[in-house]
């Protein structure tokens, strides 16, 4: 008798001990009841283990390290590939979008207006050559940096702070300088520009806010450090370090330039109908190639506009 | 820029907790990113100052072998020791043994040890004081590069220990004329004593120092820095100690001109110093002449102030005898000694930021056909030419602001002085200049004539009018001559400016809790006081700080000099709101996914601009696009119009190495002309995407139907009526959504795709705005029905030019007039063998969602559809 058969025999046999209930004085029988139950549960499992056995009793081994079946054609898929650049910017977004900003994209193409005037840059002032911008023959600009969204964003969101809210952006693009391509210089390259406007907004919350985003971007508590920067649409204006994270390598030595920021300008609140007097912000913007770069220890900026398969599949 | 520490260390005294490393973070993080800090000592160790003992002409040669006495140095020498003669023989004292020592006797009479060199410059001499490199000095002018290690070697038969050093080969100028001379009555720096052989050249000369180099596009914006007052008064106040203003020459007016001098009161006709000058110094000029010098400035905007003085100097191009200290200043700032004059100029120049010129004074009235100089400051004419020092005539622009001498150009404001009124040999008065231009106007001259010197690096960042005076009166102090005469004009007055602000000001916008004590303190420290009127704080601007004007420039201060890094770090409080998504960021995330992660593309980054070349070999309208007019290369000429010609590129590029079956695809914005103008007067953009594959259009079709069902998008195509060059007319198609053009879908046109050597190669391209339409997305409601469904194949033979499409939609007309039906129609295959007709299959399946379908009624749908499809002469096969 197989196992299988042996355990069916001892299920049907299980009809004559419920039988026995009614032998049994009524204060025993719900006792005696559950344990039959038990019982029957037991052997239904069993019986299902054993059926199953029996039905894989004919299936051949095969060999779990080959890459395909013999005599099959090895399955080839074909797999894409994200521009690590626009991972990367996902995520950043993604932190931001989370800590409550929302998310707005920088264009392409922009004036002189947004590039400097908007931003307290003074007609003529050396800080304007420092960008190296390219320029069309109407005069346009596609822009050096994502600060050039700072006028248009603070007038798009203005109506949240009358209306009792804040303003808190965030605005990733596509920025441009004028200058010649080497390992570690682009003409073409990313950042991710911040804005918040509040009534009570300090350098404090800023240094805060920028802190806890490296920290959840790079999974671990940083140490942060400043040092004075120089930009006219900021007042005052700082250059943002981190130390140098555990996942790149950091032992609690080195430090990490991450981006300019600074509390906005009066002038630059104004310009975009923002009474200073009333409200305070902060801005910051950083570069998004450096910080991919980093995460996988890339040495040639060059790779990122290069089209190539060769790098573009690795990611 | 480069900073001395030592310079600082004469106007600051550090604390002596404070390292020098613990000084350079600190500098760093409060008021300037220090790019390297360079230490001078390792570059300098092992030279000497020695007295050429003897000195006898080797026959034949231009050289002599010297015996120098080299007192009781002891120079290290590792790399000699314990290899026979290698270390610097004596002479007259026992032979060398073990090398790495001077083996002088240091308890005798030092004097007596003598090594010998032979020395090939013209001026060595028995008794002069010159520079000894020992053997295992590196020669300080190849420090750094190829570290050229000096040894003992045979020079004529002649045994040579190191080498008599010339100022270039220390690095501290261009001269090669011969060797280092030094003045043996020249104090060791600290003592009373003169200098001696043996005495380390580092000590003497203060070059055990670290240098800081520092971006100079980093202070743009504070033209004070620029000179070591100015640096040094912010390190006083990052350190919290107050600046000495009032720290005065007097202490330290016999020092020699690199000491550290202050701006200080002209000796003659003695002035109190006022609030609006520097401590210490006078801003009014010394009075002297008849006040025949005549100023005329065009507009105050140009040059808010001229001063000038006329002094009698026979010596003005006068060379030093022997090496000064002033030399050694100008060398660590990065600069060159030219001559007397030249150098006390620059030398006044790095210390206080204000460039001086001088003229030749009869040059300058002989120009102007004067008797007396009559200057005038104007802007150029369009094309008046100058001929500048460096011997260069330029054609001047309307932005330049030129010198003229009674009209005629003498110098090129700020930038240059002309050829005509050089100061040579022959001059026995100067005519020196201090003044300060627009920054502006020095700017644009800077770039259009490229003349980047250390006068208008300073100059265009805007040096304040107060110091030409207290700086004119200092350089007339330390060049010594007989002051002829003197003028100023100031048109451009300074106004002294005041800002108010409370204590809460400050702490509310930096996040801190700083005492108004403790603020007051903070900024009285570097000269900015508290004018203790009724405000709460009323803050005085001193006449440097041209950058102070609004309250948070004041804030700035005082959370910059008491450190950033100390401001407590909070979070802002945020109401409960959710964030917006941005649609098209979020559109672009999806179609990632789905072309990355599900259809095998590959996502590419490509460049925003454009060759010219391109866009003509690929049909684009290259007048439509906006030019790039100062690029760099051609290859960025001009703004792109769509993305697919760049991944066509990228195509042949891949395709080359190596690579066969791949999709490539781009989202990114595009412009050209034609798209016209936001409301705010910037070209409209478009958000693109764009693919390319390199397979045919059925392949690239497929991609698009897939991305489209994943989007929820009911797109279809029509007919290829116009569109993009590069799409083949007849294997291209219009993409359609409700009833728009959205894009264009196709094979690469032959031409493009033989001129551009790609393979054959589909794509399409996308305008995402339609993508974003809430109206254009079709989210069926799933149909689904318990009863089973049964499957039939269905082939039609039909005209070889009939459109699949038009087939089905009459197939999916039928089935959809059937009541309570529930199908799907699949395409199966479509064969050709004859050239007139094909065979077009389909896969049916039908299931009712009230009953099971009976066979019956499936034949009786299938007739109905087949009846259907009668008009395109279709049969059944």
């Amino acid at each position: 008798m197989s196992e299988l058969e042996k355990l069916k025999s001892e299920l049907n046999s299980l009809g004559k001990e419920y039988a026995k209930i009614k032998t049994l004085p009524p204060e025993e029988r719900k006792d005696f009841g559950i344990k039959l139950n038990q019982k029957k549960e037991d052997l239904l499992q069993k019986i299902q283990q054993a059926e199953a056995a029996e039905q894989s009793k004919n299936i051949e081994p095969i060999d779990i390290t080959a890459p395909s079946a013999p005599n099959e054609q090895i399955p080839e898929f074909k797999n894409g590939s994200k521009h690590p650049l626009m991972t990367e910017l996902d995520r950043v977004c993604d932190i931001y979008s989370r800590m409550g900003f929302n998310v707005m994209e920088a264009r392409t193409i922009d004036d002189e207006f947004n590039m400097f005037e908007a931003l307290n840059f003074p007609e003529g002032h050396p800080a304007r050559d420092g960008y190296d911008t390219f320029r069309t023959a109407e005069g346009f600009i596609p822009p050096a940096h994502t600060s050039t969204m700072q006028h248009r964003a603070l007038k798009k969101y203005k109506k949240d702070l009358e209306n009792g809210g804040q303003i808190a952006v965030v605005i990733p693009g596509r920025v441009y300088r004028n200058e010649d391509v080497d390992a570690t210089h682009e003409h073409t390259f990313y950042q991710c520009e911040g804005i918040f406007v509040s009534k009570d907004a300090t350098m404090g919350q800023m240094l805060g806010v920028l802190k806890n985003f490296f920290e959840t971007y790079y999974g671990q508590e940083l140490n942060i450090r400043t040092q004075p920067g120089y930009f006219p649409f900021t007042e005052p204006s700082l250059e943002f370090m981190i130390e140098k994270p555990k996942s790149l390598g950091g032992k609690g030595d080195g430090w990490l330039e991450m981006l300019g920021c600074g509390m906005i300008h009066p002038n630059v609140l104004k310009m975009a109908g923002i009474d200073p007097a009333k409200y305070k912000g902060f801005a910051w913007g950083g570069g998004i190639d450096r910080l991919v770069m980093l995460r996988y220890g890339l040495t040639d900026v060059r790779y990122f506009e290069s089209g190539k398969l060769e790098f573009l599949k690795e990611f | 820029m480069r900073i001395s520490l030592n310079e600082i260390k004469k106007y600051v005294s550090i604390p002596e907790s404070v390292s020098t490393e613990d000084l350079i973070k600190l500098i760093g993080s409060r008021l300037v990113e220090v790019e390297e800090a360079i230490d001078l000592a390792p570059k300098y160790k092992n030279a000497y100052i020695v007295k050429v003992a003897e000195c006898e002409p080797i026959e034949g040669t231009h050289l002599h072998r010297c015996a120098i006495e080299i007192g009781d140095c002891e120079y290290e020498n590792s790399d000699l020791s314990g290899c026979g003669g290698g270390a610097a023989e004596p002479i007259g004292a026992a032979p060398a043994t073990a090398g790495g020592r001077n083996h002088c006797p240091t308890n005798g009479d030092s004097r007596s040890c003598k090594v010998q060199v032979v020395c090939g410059a013209p001026n060595v001499r028995k008794g002069m004081l010159a520079v000894w490199l020992a053997p295992g000095a590196i020669v300080p002018q190849t420090y750094g590069n190829e570290n050229f290690k000096l040894g003992v070697r045979k020079l004529q038969g002649y045994e040579s220990n190191g080498m008599l050093a010339g100022l270039d080969e220390l690095d501290l100028g261009d001269d090669h004329s011969g060797i280092v001379e030094i003045d043996p009555s020249m104090d060791f720096p600290g003592t009373t004593r003169n200098v001696q052989p043996g005495d380390s050249f580092a000590d003497v000369f203060e070059l055990n120092d670290i240098i800081l180099d520092i971006e100079n596009k980093s202070l743009t914006h504070r033209p004070d820095t620029f000179g070591l007052i100015g640096f040094a008064r912010e390190v006083a106040g990052i350190l919290g100690i107050n600046f000495a203003e009032g720290l005065v020459s007097s202490k330290i007016a016999d020092m020699s001109i690199s000491g550290s001098i202050f701006l200080r009161e002209n000796t003659i006709g003695r002035a109190p110093a006022t609030a609006g000058g520097p401590t210490g110094a006078r801003d009014d000029i010394t009075q002297a002449g008849d006040g025949k010098i005549s100023i005329k400035i065009e507009d105050a905007k140009l040059c808010p102030r001229y001063s000038c003085a006329v002094i009698e100097m026979k010596d003005a191009t006068e060379k030093e005898k022997y090496l000064t200290p002033g030399v050694v200043f100008l060398a660590k700032a990065g600069m060159r000694t030219i001559d007397k004059i030249v150098d006390i100029t620059n030398i006044l120049m790095l210390q206080t930021g204000q460039p001086l010129h001088a003229f030749d004074y009869d040059k300058f009235i002989k120009v102007g056909n004067t008797k007396s100089p009559k200057v005038t400051v104007r802007l150029a004419k369009e094309n008046e030419e100058l001929q500048l020092l460096d011997g260069k005539t330029i054609k001047c622009t309307t932005d330049d602001i030129l010198i003229a001498s009674n009209d005629v150009p003498v110098a090129l404001a700020g930038a240059m002085g002309g050829a005509s009124t050089e100061i040579d040999a022959s001059t026995t008065k100067i005519f020196l200049e201090s003044a300060t231009f627009s920054l502006y106007n020095l700017r644009k001259t800077q770039m259009y004539h490229g003349i980047f010197s250390e006068a208008i690096t300073r100059f265009t960042k805007g040096q304040p009018a107060g110091q030409t005076v207290p700086v004119l009166n200092e350089a007339i102090e330390r060049l010594g001559g007989e002051l002829i005469e003197t003028a100023d004009s100031y048109p451009g007055k300074q106004k002294s400016e005041v800002i108010n602000l409370t204590t809460h000001d400050i702490n509310s916008l930096l996040g801190t809790n700083y005492k108004t004590s403790e603020i007051v303190k903070t900024l009285a420290n570097v000269g900015i006081n508290d004018t203790n009127t009724a405000a709460d704080l009323s803050f005085c601007v001193p006449y440097w700080r041209t950058d102070l004007h609004i309250k948070e420039d004041i804030i700035e201060e005082v959370g910059r000099l008491n450190g950033y890094d100390n401001i407590p770090k909070t979070l802002p409080i945020r109401p409960f709101i959710g964030a917006k998504e941005d649609e098209m960021l979020k559109l672009k995330k999806q179609i990632r996914s789905i072309l990355s992660d599900n259809l095998g593309a590959h996502e590419v980054l490509t460049y925003t601009f454009v060759n010219k070349k391109l866009q003509k070999l690929v049909g684009e309208d290259t007048k439509d696009s906006y030019e790039i007019i100062n690029s760099i290369s051609p290859d960025l000429q001009a703004l792109r119009q769509s993305l697919t010609p760049s991944l066509l590129e990228k195509i042949y590029l891949n395709q080359k190495a190596g690579y066969k079956d791949f999709t490539l695809y781009e989202m990114n914005q595009v412009t050209k002309k034609s798209l016209g103008f936001t409301e705010d007067k910037v070209p409209n953009v478009e958000h693109h995407l764009a693919l390319a594959t390199t397979h045919d259009y059925y392949y690239a079709k497929a991609l698009l139907e897939n991305l489209a069902k994943s989007l929820h998008l009911n797109i279809a195509v029509k007919e290829f009526k116009s569109g993009p060059a590069y799409f083949e007319p007849l294997h291209s198609a219009e993409i359609i959504l409700n009833g728009q053009t959205i894009g264009y879908l196709g094979e690469i046109r032959m031409g493009v795709q033989s001129g551009l050597k790609l393979p054959l190669t589909s794509a399409f391209e996308i305008n995402l705005a339609f993508l974003l339409d809430i109206n254009n997305h079709h989210i069926a409601m799933p149909r689904l029905s318990k009863y089973p469904s049964s499957e039939r194949d269905l082939t039609l033979k039909v005209p070889a030019d009939l459109a699949y499409e038009s087939l089905k939609d009459a197939i999916v007309n039928t089935l959809d007039n059937q009541d309570n039906l529930i199908y799907t129609i699949t395409p199966a295959s479509i064969y050709q063998k004859e050239k007139s007709t094909k065979n077009i299959s389909f896969k049916l399946s039908f299931a009712s969602t009230k009953k099971t379908l009976e066979s019956a009624e499936i034949s009786a749908i299938m007739e109905e559809v087949i009846n259907s499809t009668a008009a395109f002469h279709a049969s059944v096969v």
